[in-house]
């Protein structure tokens, strides 16, 4: 019997050309054959045979001990025979996606009018759906471009529309990697993206935990979305544990475990220098793999203490947990919108008052948005790496700025006359009244921020012409000293509308080398020698003597100054990305404060223009599709 | 079929009710003293009710992880097999099995092989798959332009703006949610509907025996 894949157990040789038949090229060459290895291959052909072992899962399953087909139900027999049974006769070849006319085979059912039958056979406006569905999924493949043994193979003739689909996979690609190469290529704000209460709801609840508080971390996604999912698992554990709360993942999938170590290995790496560390067993716990998906998650609700007991290397966790009621919280990570269905189904029912925070992808958002909506259990989701994204600039302004009184606002650094711009504050409005760390482990001191020396920033072009300042004959340079009382935005250019490079506040000083035409913006030089712009109602001037120590750029005044990681680009005032980075040994929010914001963007800026590029490709695609459909009607005539 | 056999698969069939009839009743009923109006020893007797869903509940767990090694052995025999017959990705495979296991043997916590290896391919057949929806979304119409192709069209070119945070594509937004909270969301829980009665049906079937389940 043959079966879908019968195609690739074909023994037949292939046809070769006679310059070919005997010589083996290119890389083949280098292959070492089988057939050299004759009683390896002996061995083993004998043993295959012995066994009789087809070797496609359809075959083996075909093989297998089990009910006779007699005995079956019609029902079952039906489902017996489409699965495992021969081709029906007279099937059509397969196409260029060879399960396509397996899935969507049209019944052949005989259409009587008024009988039995009739009320279940396909219509022919269904049977032309069934066609349409198959063209557009599968294409259509000549009879000429099928190989040996109907195995599909690609057509050597030209074709304008595999032209196209590479051309516009070339597109999308180039679109996407563009981001990556150059940051001048960004669309798009993310101000302008609306944070969702739930995810306001997920992060408050993980602020809220205290130290050595459990949270059940549940990763149900495996290699495939964890492209999608990482960035958030990586993300809420750096919450957690930054408040000294222990996480106890647990999953039903074996990779997902090996992954979760993996993600906390690199959160190690990122925290390495602060003398940190998070320790198995201590600061977080991995238990063992939970088998059989619902009976895993029945045996984790019914045995918990069991479960806890040890860790997926086999060692004893010491957890000190015995029922699922003393999670403060359950986060699940799923990648599909089953797993969700699972855990509220097989666990949550076992808890009592218990909360599920729930992350997943978009392809889940549908499902898992509904059935979050009908549970009452279900206080927070987050989907995609949007969510992730803002998820981390919600931690990055909390945790990034030396003090919640300087976080609490900024201001632009608008010359006298123009408002100061009053979203200056934060991007993201909640955070400000919400995120207050105040129940994390106060750190033994503020953790001190400085201009990281590693990223370069561009240099301000064209450099605007500055009015050089009188120079005093005991040689003082002229400081600006911040005035405000909040955070100032430093740009690029004089004028709001310019990029802005760095936050300063109250106290901190800067060289200055002179004015615009105006006076009202001084042109400074900021720690790392780069040319800025600061407005001049929002300093004072200072003229202090060379050599002075406490003119200093680098003097204690100036530990506010956060350089941006790098500059806003259009020039919507907000503090997107702050580069606060700690320079001393502190506590656990520094956690939060280390990971690779810069690719995160840029892969964001990347999903932003491969959306807009889909959009044009489907656009455009279709217009031309439709135009044509209507001037072939039109060309045809009124239809009689 | 002969005596032997019948009786045979008598047995075994109820073996198999019995079992999920005890599973059920236990899961559903035991750890419950209220099924006893709380009289005197009624938490003891709820705990005994409990005890046989929880042996087996364990019992079928460690099955499970013992079919999980047995289908490791069974793919590794027959992908041995395929050698025998030339199939050279099935040495590949086999190769690789082997490269996996004598890294993780040597090299203890390098998760270079899972990072560096498998996440990027199935990301980015992941990714693949989003290029061959677009390119497929493109030609719609092309198939047929009538007033579903056109409402197709509308509504991906509508989803992927609205994910676009652009001030200017705000509005967009709200319809997107629209969509998302209405229909789909009807649709959503439709399915969850189907799932959960096909669910009690198909189990009512198993343990009556009407049915079998897939898994054997």
């Amino acid at each position: 019997m043959k079966d879908d894949f019968s195609w690739l157990d074909d023994e037949r040789p292939l046809e070769r050309s006679p310059a070919s038949s005997g010589a083996r090229r290119g890389l083949r060459r280098f292959l070492p054959r089988l057939s050299r290895l004759p009683r390896l291959r002996r061995r083993l052909r004998a043993r295959a045979d012995k066994a009789s072992a087809p070797d496609s899962a359809a075959a083996i399953l075909e093989g297998r001990s089990d009910r006779p087909v007699e005995e079956l139900d019609n029902r079952l027999r039906a489902l017996r025979e489409r699965s495992f049974g021969e081709q029906p006769s007279g099937a059509e070849a397969p196409g260029a996606l060879f399960d396509v006319d397996e899935v969507l085979v049209t019944p052949e059912f005989q259409r009587k009018p008024g009988g039995v039958i009739s009320a279940v056979a396909l219509s022919k406006a269904q049977e032309r759906q069934v066609e349409l569905l198959k063209d557009i999924v599968g294409g259509s493949l000549d009879a000429s471009d099928e190989g040996d043994g109907g195995r599909p193979r690609l057509s050597p003739r030209f074709s304008l529309s595999a032209f196209i689909r590479l051309a516009l996979s070339a597109l999308l690609v180039l679109v996407v990697a563009l981001p990556f190469v150059s940051s001048d290529y960004a669309v798009g704000d993310l101000t302008a993206s609306e944070e969702r209460p739930a995810l306001t709801s997920m992060y408050d609840l993980l602020d809220d935990l205290e130290k050595a508080e459990h949270v059940l971390v549940a990763l149900e996604y495996g290699p495939t979305a964890a492209g999608e999912l990482d960035a958030l698992t990586e993300l809420l554990l750096r919450h957690i544990v930054a408040h000294s709360a222990k996480p106890i993942i647990v999953s039903g999938n074996p990779i997902a475990l090996v992954h979760a170590q993996n993600i906390i290995r690199k959160i190690n790496r990122s925290v390495a220098a602060f003398a940190l560390d998070l320790e198995a067993n201590q600061d977080y716990y991995l238990l063992r793999y939970l088998p059989g998906e619902a009976l895993g998650l029945r045996e984790l609700s019914e045995n918990f203490a069991d479960v806890a007991r040890v860790s997926a290397k086999g060692e004893l966790t010491g957890l000190e947990v015995s029922a699922l009621e003393d999670m403060s919280l359950i986060l699940l990570i799923a990648e599909s919108a089953e797993d969700m269905r699972l855990w509220a189904e097989q666990v949550l029912p076992e808890t009592e008052d218990a909360r599920l925070l729930v992350a997943t992808g978009y392809s889940a958002e549908p499902l898992a948005a509904a059935y979050a909506d009908s549970l009452d259990e279900v206080v927070g989701l987050v989907v995609g790496f949007r969510d992730a994204y803002i998820y981390g600039e919600k931690l990055a302004i909390a945790y990034g700025a030396p003090s919640q009184s300087q976080r609490e606002s900024t201001v632009d650094s608008a010359p006298a006359g123009e408002s100061p711009d009053p979203q200056g504050a934060a991007q993201l409005p909640t955070v400000t009244a919400q995120s207050t760390p105040t129940s994390l482990p106060t750190a033994t001191a503020p953790p001190t921020l400085r201009p990281s020396p590693t990223l370069p920033l561009p240099t301000a072009t064209p450099p605007p012409t500055a009015t050089p300042l009188p120079t005093a004959t005991s040689e003082p340079v002229l400081y600006v000293e911040v005035t405000a009382d909040q955070f100032i935005n430093i740009r690029r250019e004089p004028t709001t509308a310019a990029d802005i490079l760095a936050l300063a506040s109250e106290g901190d000083r800067f060289e200055t080398l002179g004015k615009n035409d105006d006076g009202s913006w001084y042109n400074i030089l900021l720690p790392d020698g780069v040319e800025a712009w600061i407005a001049s109602f929002l300093v004072e001037e200072l003229w202090i003597a060379a050599g002075d120590d406490s003119a200093s750029a680098s003097a204690p005044r100036q530990q506010t100054l956060m350089r941006l990681e790098f500059p806003l680009r259009l020039g919507k005032n907000q503090p997107r990305f702050y580069q606060a980075q700690a320079s001393g040994a502190g506590d656990h929010p520094e956690f939060v404060l280390n990971r690779d914001r810069k690719g995160e963007t840029s892969r964001l800026e990347a999903m932003t223009l491969g959306a807009l590029a889909s959009v044009l490709i489907i656009v455009f695609g279709n217009l031309v599709s439709a135009l044509r459909a209507f001037g072939m009607r039109r060309s045809a005539g009124p239809a009689k | 079929m002969n005596f032997g056999q019948r009786l045979g698969i008598a047995l075994s069939a109820f073996v198999a009710f019995a079992v999920g009839a005890i599973a059920v009743t236990s899961l559903l009923l035991g750890d419950n003293p209220a099924i006893f109006n709380n009289q005197p020893g009624s938490e003891r007797a709820a705990e005994l009710l409990a005890l046989p869903g929880d042996v087996l509940l364990r019992l079928v767990v460690i099955v499970i992880s013992l079919s999980v090694v047995i289908g490791i052995a069974n793919l590794l025999y027959v992908h041995v097999g395929r050698v025998a017959r030339g199939k050279v990705y099935s040495g590949a495979l086999l190769a690789s099995f082997g490269v996996a296991i004598f890294w993780h043997l040597t090299r203890q916590g390098d998760p270079s092989l899972l990072e560096a290896v498998q996440l990027p391919i199935e990301s980015s057949l992941a990714a693949l798959l989003f290029v061959s929806l677009v390119a497929g979304a493109s030609r719609v119409m092309q198939k047929r332009a009538d007033v579903w192709g056109l409402l197709f069209v509308a509504v991906v070119v509508l989803v992927l703006l609205a994910s676009v945070p652009l001030a200017e594509l705000a509005p967009l937004r709200a319809w997107r949610d629209w969509l998302m909270r209405v229909p789909v969301s009807a649709g959503a829980r439709a399915f969850l509907l189907g799932i959960a009665m096909a669910t009690v049906v198909t189990g009512q079937r198993v343990l009556l025996g009407q049915d079998r389940s897939y898994r054997g």
